[in-house]
């Protein structure tokens, strides 16, 4: 069985998984496994991703997510990422990083409504 | 004590800084944020600014583990003029050098396949000052400072 970095809550055709862990660069990779085989096994046509808890997201963590999307997306899946910290946000975008595939939402509750509107 | 080669006539004692941290393996990169993330709290940072310096930190130790294989990220707080408090960041490596500077601190170019190519560009966006020295076949130097803002 594949390593699991991170629960998953499945919430009708969609995933929803609170990352509350330090995300270096060993368990980000992991994280792309888990969060593609549980696509692929239920069948998701939207994963959400609740980044509240995650203090630092850097060039690498970003080209990871943004690659997670791309693949998702070729799966059929959307990808939300919810809840980026203000200060987190302010450093992507001083940095000129933009989160490519993906769509952005500051609670739960939007992204599920970007979800429901898609397709 | 540890003294470095020189790179460039630029030369680094590490016996002057704060903290100390070798980078050699992946998992290396997130210590070292963290560590420094935390002197720069204990040093009265505010949370921008922390944020900030951790991602400074990850960039560059992620470029001394993935290029250098083997390097050091130093952190040391430092009065400038005016009173102001600066942390300090050096990032140092004997690796294979960059070849065009330049280019590599623009953004928008790596020699990795899977990158952005923007972590240099974005630790000089992010910080008050950015020095790269560099040297091929001798190694890197990154310095760079950011002033404690009080609010």
């Amino acid at each position: 069985m594949s390593d699991k970095v991170v629960p998953i809550i499945k919430l009708y055709d969609y995933l929803i998984v609170p990352i509350q862990i330090e995300l270096d660069d060993i368990t980000v990779e992991k994280l792309q496994m888990q969060l593609l085989n549980e696509i692929s096994a239920k069948e998701a046509r939207g994963i959400i991703l609740d980044v509240s808890m995650v203090d630092v997201i850097d060039s690498y963590i970003s080209y990871v997510l943004s690659e997670t999307a791309a693949m998702a997306k070729a799966m059929g899946c959307h990808t939300v990422i919810c809840k980026i910290q203000p200060n987190v946000a302010l450093t992507l975008a001083q940095m000129g990083i933009k989160l490519e595939n993906v769509y952005t939402a500051n609670s739960l509750e939007s992204a599920l409504e970007i979800l429901n509107q898609l397709d | 004590m540890i003294k470095v080669k020189n790179i460039n006539d630029f030369s680094v004692d590490t016996e002057d800084y704060d903290l100390v941290l070798k980078i050699r393996q992946e998992a290396d990169i997130a210590v070292a944020r963290q560590m420094v993330k935390d002197f720069a709290k204990k040093n009265g940072f505010s949370l921008a600014d922390v944020t900030k310096i951790a991602t400074v930190v990850s960039e560059l130790s992620r470029n001394i583990q993935r290029y250098a294989k083997k390097g050091y990220i130093c952190a040391r707080k430092k009065h400038g003029k005016d009173g102001n408090v600066l942390l300090e960041v050096l990032a140092y490596d004997n690796g294979p050098g960059i070849k065009d500077v330049e280019l590599a601190v623009t953004g928008g170019y790596t020699t990795s396949q899977r990158s952005l190519g923007l972590g240099l560009s974005g630790v000089r966006r992010l910080m008050d000052t950015f020095k790269i020295i560099s040297e091929e076949g001798k190694g890197t130097i990154v310095i760079t400072e950011i002033r404690r803002r009080t609010f």
